[in-house]
């Protein structure tokens, strides 16, 4: 009898999960523990010269280049999750009060998320370049240098993800605008609710769960750039990313030590964060997911 | 519509002549979203047709001499070549997600599993991963093991790295099937296995399909690991993202710019296509795991 049912749904169940958790640890969760072992040796170029302990860490915390690309790497994770959020908040409201046009509007806000993110930043390269200076000529600035100096190179990094990504907020923010049933402002507006006090203290808590969701994937992404300023800069005038930095110590001047060192850290940097978000929306995201079941 | 229809109806007729006037003024709001998603496609376009030095000298998208020159110039550099390498890597990613992905995420909606909570957080955890972390030690073992330079090199870490969403998403479009069906199934004599194939999976489909779409674009667009394990040779392995970063010109020193906004149109067209027909499915995707709770 039990022969011909096959498997139990315990049993099945372990199997199902099985090779998720094998993939996800093989080439997820162990790379970072090699990288650690690999933090711990000396190099010259890719030849090993054993044991260094903590050198890598040391040599890279007492690196000027180490703390530049990390102020870098948090103007523009604060910068860019910020205007987006306003900006996708702005759009989300908009689509959701128009009854005309909102589909094409729907359709065209995927436009930005689905293109790949090089094309993004080749496209703003030649609209910030200098030659044929498309954004100088709109806006009559003549031959402004916006990518070849320090701070106005960050301002078009963050303007580039800005676009790309301000529609994905939009979109998700968008979402959890229309779960909130219409009743709830009819009822505060027969209370005599003005249309910020209803925005405030009707949308905005209702609105959390989906606000703080976009904010943790956003940081967390943000806190990973690399295509946007690699492809706009290649990392010059302060536009070097924690990935970039990464990225370098591999291919352009190969030290897997000192490299592992840097992954290590922005690991940690980078996890630790996401977490703080998690624990800080835990019990949210728990409770809706237990009324789910 | 007749609201001025004399005396009684004149204070009605303002606020329903208010009301019209608010839609169109919030539908031509959407304008603006509309113009920030799909202009910097415009400009593109008129750039990519733009002959010779052309699109260097002028950023007045309507000076011609156009022509098609730019596209026989993408193609002539093998394109067509980094097409096939971004096909066959994004779509055995595709494949191997949702294969693996669907079966972990039904075993998490439906069957009985000890430490749910743990596993789902663990799945977060590798969701936050910063994927430059990855770069240094996985290097070192592809280096080792002769994957750099392949498309096995690519889509095994997009896989594991694109296994979270597809769990999240899949997830919650598993849980939301009425849980009659597979009992109904189970009591004509199913086993467990089948019950998931023959009845769950096929009534998933739209939702598995919105997934399918998601991964596909993820791994498409995929910069920071394709160009560091596979950076040249469109013969081998080079994706189109690293290619359009790494188009070289005549001038050397200067991105050429017709190729490049050529080759952005070329690969940016099918997939605005694709967004545009698949619209509502992919954004149910992008919204179930996040706003659902």
């Amino acid at each position: 009898m039990a022969r011909r049912r096959g498997l139990s749904e315990t049993a099945l169940a372990r199997v199902f999960v099985s090779p998720s958790i094998i993939l996800m640890a093989l080439v997820a969760a162990f790379p970072v523990i090699y990288a650690f072992v690999l933090s711990l040796q000396a190099y010259t170029r890719r030849i090993g010269e054993g044991w260094a302990g903590i050198d890598n860490y040391v040599e890279a915390l007492s690196d000027e280049r180490f703390w530049t690309s990390l102020q870098f790497t948090f103007i523009f994770t604060i910068t860019s999750v910020a205007a987006e959020f306003v900006i996708g908040l702005g759009f989300a409201l908009l689509m959701n009060q128009a009854f005309r046009g909102r589909g094409v509007t729907r359709a065209a806000i995927l436009v930005p998320w689905v293109i790949p993110t090089v094309i993004a930043a080749q496209m703003w390269f030649f609209m910030f370049n200098v030659t044929p200076g498309f954004i100088n000529s709109v806006f009559g600035l003549g031959n402004f240098n916006w990518l070849g100096q320090s701070g106005w190179a960050t301002f078009a990094v963050i303007f580039a993800d800005v676009w790309k990504t301000a529609p994905f907020v939009a979109l998700l923010l968008l979402a959890g605008l229309q779960t909130i049933p219409g009743d709830v402002y009819e009822s505060a507006r027969v209370d005599g609710a003005k249309m910020f006090q209803r925005f405030w203290h009707i949308t905005m808590p209702l609105l959390k769960p989906a606000i703080l969701v976009a904010l943790l994937f956003r940081t967390v992404e943000a806190l990973r750039v690399y295509d946007l300023p690699q492809v706009m800069t290649g990392g010059a005038f302060d536009t070097e990313s924690l990935s970039i930095l990464v990225q370098q110590y591999i291919v352009l001047t190969p030290d897997p030590g000192y490299g592992s060192a840097l992954s290590t850290i922005t690991f940690i940097l980078i996890l630790g964060i996401g977490m703080i978000f998690v624990t800080l929306l835990g019990r949210d995201l728990v409770i809706g997911g237990e009324e789910e079941r | 519509m007749s609201i001025t229809t004399k005396r009684g109806g004149d204070k009605q007729g303002i606020v329903e002549s208010r009301t019209t006037a608010q839609i169109w003024g919030k539908s031509a709001l959407l304008g603006v979203i509309l113009l920030w998603c799909l202009f910097p496609f415009f400009w593109l376009i008129m750039t990519s047709l733009k002959i010779g030095d052309r699109a260097l000298n002028s950023p007045d998208l309507f000076q011609g001499p156009f022509g098609l020159q730019n596209y026989e110039a993408v193609f002539a550099q093998d394109f067509h070549l980094n097409l096939r390498n971004s096909l066959a890597i994004a779509g055995t990613t595709t494949i191997l997600c949702v294969v693996i992905g669907s079966i972990a995420a039904y075993a998490l909606a439906r069957l009985p599993l000890k430490r749910k909570i743990l596993l789902l957080s663990a799945v977060l955890a590798v969701s936050l991963f910063p994927p430059v972390a990855l770069v240094p030690p996985l290097y070192e073992l592809w280096r080792s093991l002769g994957l750099l330079n392949t498309w096995e090199g690519l889509y095994i870490p997009y896989t594991s790295f694109t296994l979270p969403l597809t769990i999240f998403i899949l997830t919650t479009f598993f849980a939301a099937i009425p849980k009659d069906l597979e009992e109904a199934a189970r009591v004509d004599g199913a086993t467990p296995f089948k019950a998931f194939y023959r009845v769950i999976f096929p009534l998933a489909a739209p939702g598995v399909f919105a997934a399918a779409i998601i991964i596909f674009v993820q791994a498409w667009n995929e910069f920071l690991l394709a160009s560091t394990f596979a950076p040249r040779d469109p013969e081998i392995a080079q994706t189109v993202p690293v290619a359009i970063a790494a188009f070289t010109g005549a001038v050397p020193f200067q991105r050429p710019i017709g190729t490049i906004t050529a080759a952005c149109v070329v690969v940016t067209i099918p997939m605005i296509i694709v967004a545009l027909v698949f619209q509502k499915r992919i954004v149910a995707g992008l919204t179930a795991g996040s706003v659902k709770g």
